[in-house]
């Protein structure tokens, strides 16, 4: 309870800054949703010459690819305040305001910020998504309904457990923003079918880095209805094991911080 | 020349010190290219998917060898000319510390454009160099014939400053823009969505339609990596070189003025408070 009461009091802070510098946010949205709109013009430019890609028809692509922004993109709103870490907070010796107040740290940092700039990638993900599926006259059941909700809160939560670990690093070598750009870079290999990478490729987004299951996988499962167990329960499972991994390297990592000097 | 001694003589401690800024920050560099760079081989498996489900040879007149290398090579192109001095000069505007170059007997573009030829230099030798050659080694495997050609890659050179320069300028006058309309970061990465498309880095703009095609590669932004990455590749005839390099000319003279322009007017408006 305590919990939410501290959120809204952050979120309300948010939302009167938001009105305040309204024009940074029109930017900062505008940015992320012309970003997706040139991605839309490639694809549509190679679909002008071919029939479908790897199997693949256009909407299917566009459903997959409105799948990866919609996780992507809720956790881009929830959790930003982890970049903001890893390339500067901790390195100026700023972290120790998290240490002085009565709140778990990790949480702390979590709701501190929200970023509404990320509606910019969401609200896309959700019109691709809502639209490709009209096209492609697929039918969502209450079922389905209710596995989309956690394919999509899953998989945003791997994308957050990602980006606790990558800014962790930041604990012992003080700045790891361009590791966690390295990091989070592979997901925009998980926009696009696995079955068109190389073993190595492929492997590596399922297994290490397990985007895949922040689009493909659960995507696919809702166009051919092919094997729930891997493709929806595979987003639980990747995003729970890779969630404690990165609590544990946070905490190792909280203890090995050392303020910076003066 | 005594002129032009003087000149070098002036600025060579600023390429010195950008040398030394980048190598400091090396391990950073590394991390930031790679991380820049992993979308190339999405889009290189992507075109390879392409190429397997379309049946053809070639795509709008370029093989999957073609593609391959303007994706690297477009890439490479990209960080040549990218460029700080938005930020830079956004940032030196708004904390004040512009003085400290308004009061030294430089000019203000020269002395960050020539610290930043320091990182240049890094990054050719570092990066470019090897990726031209992994390129040319893969072009050979593939091929069996060497497809380098001394004229083209001096053409290139040649491109690539007139794109790196035209840049600079596009940059600076973005760099007053945002201090005077906007957040630096929210515009930097509008802008760089924008510059991203528009410049061919995304898609060769040979692939668009007819018509927004034509359009596209008169504006400045194809002068930046489009230009460049097709006279290295041979795509452009003797007489398209030449018009190519005239446009980048001409777009670099129009830019270097309008920025004089504006920062003649921002001088006036500039206000540093304390010290």
């Amino acid at each position: 309870m305590r919990f939410f009461r501290i959120y809204k009091i952050f979120v309300a802070q948010k939302i009167k800054m938001l009105m305040e510098y309204r024009v940074d946010f029109l930017t900062g949205a505008t940015s992320f949703l012309i970003t997706q709109l040139t991605n839309l013009v490639f694809i549509g430019i190679i679909f002008g010459q071919i029939p479908h890609l790897n199997g693949f028809l256009f909407q299917e692509i566009i459903f997959i690819y409105g799948f990866s922004l919609m996780s992507k993109g809720l956790d881009h709103l929830l959790t930003d305040n982890f970049w903001k870490l890893a390339y500067f907070v901790v390195r100026k010796g700023d972290f120790d305001k998290y240490l002085t107040r009565p709140i778990d740290p990790l949480v702390h940092v979590i709701i501190e910020n929200i970023e509404f700039d990320a509606l910019g990638e969401f609200v896309t993900g959700i019109v691709l998504f809502i639209i490709s599926s009209r096209k492609l006259k697929l039918h969502f059941g209450p079922l389905d309904i209710l596995l989309l909700i956690i394919a999509v809160i899953f998989g945003a939560m791997i994308f957050t457990a990602i980006k606790i670990l990558g800014a962790s690093i930041a604990f012992w070598i003080q700045r790891s923003g361009s590791i966690l750009q390295i990091f989070y870079g592979t997901s925009d290999f998980a926009r696009y079918p696995t079955t068109i990478y190389n073993a190595f490729v492929k492997n590596l987004i399922t297994y290490v880095i397990p985007f895949a299951f922040t689009s493909y996988y659960p995507a696919v499962y809702f166009l051919r209805g092919e094997n729930p167990l891997f493709n929806i329960g595979g987003v639980v499972v990747a995003a729970v094991i890779l969630l404690l991994i990165s609590i544990c390297v946070w905490n190792r990592g909280l203890s090995a911080y050392e303020s910076a000097g003066s | 020349m005594t002129k032009l001694k003087k000149i070098l003589k002036i600025y060579k401690p600023f390429t010195k010190a950008g040398l030394q800024s980048a190598m400091a920050y090396r391990t950073n560099f590394t991390f930031f290219v790679i991380g820049e760079s992993l979308y190339c081989f999405v889009l290189y498996f992507i075109w390879k998917a392409v190429f397997a489900s379309g049946g053809s040879n070639t795509f709008m007149g370029f093989s999957i060898t073609d593609i391959t290398v303007y994706v690297f090579l477009s890439n490479i192109v990209k960080f040549l000319i990218d460029t700080d001095s938005t930020v830079s000069m956004a940032e030196e505007i708004k904390d004040g510390s512009i003085i400290m170059r308004m009061i030294k007997p430089v000019n203000i573009d020269h002395s960050l454009l020539t610290f930043e030829l320091g990182n240049k230099i890094m990054m050719i030798f570092c990066i470019f160099l090897p990726v031209m050659l992994g390129l040319e080694i893969y072009r050979y495997v593939i091929l069996g014939k060497i497809a380098f050609n001394i004229f083209s890659f001096l053409l290139f050179s040649l491109s690539v400053v007139l794109g790196y320069l035209l840049s600079f300028y596009l940059n600076l006058i973005f760099g007053y823009l945002a201090f005077f309309l906007l957040n630096i970061w929210g515009f930097s990465i509008l802008k760089g969505a924008i510059l991203n498309f528009l410049s061919g880095a995304t898609i060769p703009l040979a692939f668009f339609p007819g018509a927004v095609r034509a359009v596209l590669e008169q504006l400045p932004f194809a002068s930046l990596v489009y230009a460049p990455t097709m006279i290295y590749m041979g795509k452009l005839s003797t007489n398209q070189i030449l018009f190519t390099l005239l446009k980048q000319i001409i777009w670099l003279i129009v830019f270097v003025l309008i920025s004089d322009f504006i920062w003649i007017k921002a001088q006036k408006r500039l206000e540093v408070q304390g010290g």
